[in-house]
């Protein structure tokens, strides 16, 4: 019971956090902020979803002689989640820097465009 | 305009007739259809599939079994297409001499702030994912006829990290590791391998991939065993065709036909 | 087989079908065919054919959008009609 109720509150947690992700895509102004709700929300949410997969699979656990193969699951789910960890961000680092080197322009506060060509230099 | 009208004309009519042709199917998983249930007393094909496979052939894996055993005449010709596909790419994209030094891309600039970044964040996890990617690629096939996978699906993510070398680093760098000779040679050495299983039960007096009579090359306990370990060896030769296509079809897309400098 | 799973990814389908055939940018094209890709990838794993859904996922939206990248980047960005 305990153990359905810790993988629900993961699962339902991972799942407001693809809300606040997708909301992010839509309402953010220029392709960075977008860039950057998608990837952090989306990276954190499927662990999230993964982990309370994972936790959902003990349900079944009894011992460790007859039930070895639901820890078999276990490792691949916790290696999917070690994947995403690593290529999700990846990923979206690389895709802004593509964009950067593009010259996507981002939306910047009046006054301050200087400030922000002195800290990242165009080439 | 004129023809995207008649085009859509088309395209509704046939989808309309499939349609109609759907109506007739039976419904999905209905055990009582012809496909399932048979004709009469006649046992079906997919009831004799489910109930002898393992019996034949010691393969838990259904679907492999049909594919690189029961099936084994068309898997070779559906690699011998990929296979095709590769050289087709090869004879239409590949430039040498001075047309490669017309068509080449211009190396980008590099050793700026920015792509110093991109090189080291990208490359590092590269470094980490792609070996990781190459061991699950290697167990698809080992263990295609126990789980799901085979060659196709193997030799695909293979190839993908290879592409993934190229993308990350330049295709210098994965051509150093994955010449065009050695890709080539793979992709011949791949379908000879397939065809060498059905010439050697030829050989052994049995018709073209009937694997059964093996047990006398491999040494196994019985006819069953011998046509588990020729599927996968088949798969093996699959994956080997598919992963030198897919990196060929790759290197001679992403640099026009060069192979320097690309994507 | 879920019924209701079907009939949503059946629709996603469709949209994305459509979609990447009338977007002009053959760039975002090919993105959404990949996307076309792994939703065929979902119903088939949904509908229980492990194997082909694997070499749906392999193929379809992994190899062959980096393809038509590969493609794109070599020719031009825009389609014609």
């Amino acid at each position: 019971m305990i153990i359905t109720i810790i993988s629900m509150a993961l699962v339902v947690g991972g799942l407001v956090f693809f809300l606040g992700a997708s909301t992010g895509l839509i309402r953010f102004p220029d392709f960075y902020t977008r860039m950057h709700a998608a990837g952090k929300g989306d990276t954190l949410s499927s662990l999230l979803v993964l982990l309370g997969f994972a936790v959902y699979q003990l349900k079944d656990f009894q011992s460790f002689s007859e039930n070895w193969l639901v820890l078999l699951v276990i490792v691949k789910l916790l290696g999917i989640s070690a994947f995403i960890l690593l290529t999700s961000p990846t990923s979206t680092h690389a895709l802004m820097d593509a964009g950067w080197e593009d010259e996507v322009e981002p939306e910047i506060q009046k006054g301050r465009e200087n400030h922000l060509n002195d800290d990242y230099p165009k080439f | 305009m004129l023809t995207k009208v008649f085009a859509t004309i088309a395209v509704v009519i046939t989808g309309g007739l499939l349609l109609y042709g759907v109506s007739d199917f039976p419904a999905f998983g209905d055990p009582h259809s012809p496909a399932n249930a048979g004709v009469g007393n006649e046992e079906s094909i997919s009831q004799y599939f489910i109930t002898q496979t393992y019996k034949d052939t010691k393969v838990p894996n259904i679907v492999t079994a049909v594919l690189a055993d029961y099936r084994g005449y068309d898997t070779m010709f559906e690699t011998v297409v990929i296979f095709a596909a590769g050289i087709a790419i090869f004879a239409i994209l590949r430039v040498t001499g001075n047309e490669a030094e017309k068509k080449s891309i211009k190396p980008p600039l590099d050793s700026s702030i920015n792509g110093d970044h991109q090189r080291i964040i990208v490359g590092t996890t590269c470094r980490i994912v792609i070996p990781v990617v190459q061991m699950f690629a290697l167990y698809v096939v080992a263990h295609g006829h126990h789980s799901p996978g085979g060659g196709f699906q193997g030799g695909v993510i293979l190839g993908a990290s290879f592409i993934l070398v190229a993308m990350s680093e330049d295709l210098n760098a994965a051509l150093r590791r994955f010449s065009e000779k050695t890709y080539l040679t793979l992709a011949c050495v791949g379908i000879l391998i397939y065809a060498g299983f059905g010439l050697m039960c030829q050989f052994l007096e049995r018709n073209f991939l009937d694997y059964g009579i093996l047990q006398k090359v491999l040494f196994t306990d019985g006819p069953e065993m011998a046509r588990s370990h020729s599927m996968l060896g088949v798969e093996v030769g699959v994956a080997f065709t598919v992963t030198a296509i897919m990196f060929a079809i790759y290197a001679n897309l992403s640099s026009r036909g060069v192979l320097k400098n690309g994507l | 087989m879920i019924f209701a799973f079907d009939i949503i990814i059946l629709i996603f389908l469709v949209v994305a079908a459509i979609i990447s055939l009338s977007v002009k940018d053959l760039l975002s094209s090919a993105m959404i065919f990949g996307i076309y890709g792994f939703l065929i990838c979902l119903l088939w794993a949904e509908m229980g054919a492990v194997d082909v859904a694997f070499t749906e996922a392999a193929v379809g939206a992994g190899v062959s959008a980096v393809f038509f990248i590969a493609t794109i980047y070599n020719t031009r960005r825009r389609s014609s009609d």
